[in-house]
């Protein structure tokens, strides 16, 4: 199954985000707990973990650019294997937990 | 400003950072001071790295004395500085008005033009859930005053190019940035003087009325551009972005394609921006169809409820706007 990442829940003040550092490569493969990326916003960092086991498959947002809050930072799978979609549109939402740091 | 000026993404405090940081490295006269500014880098963060690049003899943190402090800055200009002083909150800029005013705006005149204070001044505006002495926009107080200019830039880029402009001038300017803006990303022009002082902007064309507004309540008046566009109302956002001098000449010439105005200002209407735009116009135009849009008249509230009740926002400005094109 494929996932799209994004912060959904809202953040108070916080509208966009620039990629700080992923931690991690495509093809990367994550459990619960891992730190997947930090994300800063105008006055503080996102750390970003995983809620679920999976694999990073498509970077959307790379290190030092913007993503709206709410909008896909990266495409993730069940299985390395698995065919990649167009478009993040219709993806299930992947389990992440973030922390403002 | 330059077409070819290249472009970056910045969060609105880092374009002040940035704009600072490269007036510091182009002259050692300018420093910064204020609350903390220095290792803290500000209470917003737009001084941040300044410390650490430039050192505490440059950015120095001072006690809160905003009178002290801005008297201080207003003597190192005079004695050949270049100071930015930080007054966190505009609401206490109150307690600097006497040197700002009596001293910094008056010096070129009292001494026949052998001393100049040109200094900046920068200091944070409007409501943001802190209370009745932590939310005010009193600008218009300022917009008065010979001597002294007045800029609110509504983006990062005009923060950005506004402070740059500023540190070009021989005389004291207010540069009035918003709390609500500090949230806020967008692409700044990377440029020596992208701002030019006295020059507005418009920031939507549109022909069935200009509506005129500054900093943060820029958003709200394309807020309500977007909502009046539904009905088939077409409204021109003028962002004003200097206060002192105004851009008479850029509003006069879209009312003159409108004939109708709204002015839209977070602050009191009586004696606000909008009293002094209508009256301007009026002196060059004749009378006009216009209405003024700011605060309600109390103190804004902590209560997050009362706060908005005070405010003005997109449903409030269009109504507004309706009223005034029904009218005869």
């Amino acid at each position: 199954m494929l996932y799209k990442f994004a912060i959904l829940e809202p953040v108070e003040d916080v509208h966009d985000v620039r990629v700080l550092e992923w931690h991690g490569a495509v093809l990367r493969a994550f459990a619960p707990g891992d730190l997947m990326v930090e994300l800063e916003t105008h006055k503080a960092v996102i750390e970003v973990r995983a809620g679920q086991h999976g694999i990073l498959r498509e970077i959307l947002c790379r290190n030092g650019e913007w993503q709206k809050l709410g909008e896909p930072l990266g495409i993730l799978s069940d299985a390395a294997d698995e065919l990649l979609s167009a478009s993040p549109d219709g993806l299930a939402a992947w389990e992440a937990i973030f922390e403002i740091t | 400003m330059s077409s070819e000026a290249p472009s970056i993404r910045l969060f609105f405090r880092e374009a002040i950072a940035r704009a600072l940081a490269e007036e510091m490295q182009l002259d050692p006269n300018v420093i910064v001071l204020g609350q903390d500014v220095g290792p803290f880098g500000g209470s917003y963060k737009e001084f941040a790295g300044l410390y650490e690049q430039f050192g505490p003899e440059r950015v120095r943190d001072t006690p809160v004395s905003e009178s002290g402090i801005i008297g201080l800055g207003v003597g190192a200009a005079a004695a050949g500085l270049r100071p930015l002083v930080s007054i966190t909150y505009m609401d206490f800029l109150m307690l600097g008005f006497d040197p700002l005013i009596n001293y910094g705006a008056k010096l070129r005149y009292k001494t026949g033009g052998q001393l100049r204070a040109p200094l900046i001044v920068k200091t944070t505006a409007g409501a943001k859930g802190q209370g009745v002495a932590h939310s005010q926009c009193i600008e218009s107080w300022l917009m008065s005053v010979p001597g002294l200019k007045v800029v609110a830039p509504s983006t990062p880029s005009d923060a950005y190019g506004l402070i740059k402009s500023a540190f070009r001038e021989e005389g004291p300017v207010v540069y009035i940035d918003h709390k609500r803006l500090f949230p806020t990303a967008g692409d700044v022009h990377i440029h020596e003087t992208a701002v030019p002082i006295g020059e507005a902007i418009i920031r939507r064309t549109g022909h069935d009325i200009t509506l005129v507004s500054h900093s943060y309540m820029i958003r709200v008046a394309l807020e309500a551009a977007q909502l009046m566009a539904k009905d088939n109302i077409s409204c021109e956002v003028i962002d004003l972005r200097s206060l002192a001098p105004l851009d008479i000449e850029c509003l006069g010439a879209s009312v003159a394609r409108t004939a109708a105005l709204a002015t839209l200002e977070e602050g009191q209407i009586t004696c606000g921006v909008g009293a002094e735009i209508i009256a301007r116009l009026q002196e060059t135009l004749g009378p006009l169809k216009a209405i003024r849009i700011g605060a309600l008249a109390a103190p804004v509230s902590s209560n997050p409820v009362l706060e908005a009740a005070c405010l003005p926002n997109a449903a409030r400005v269009c109504s507004a706007i309706r009223l005034l094109l029904q009218s005869g």
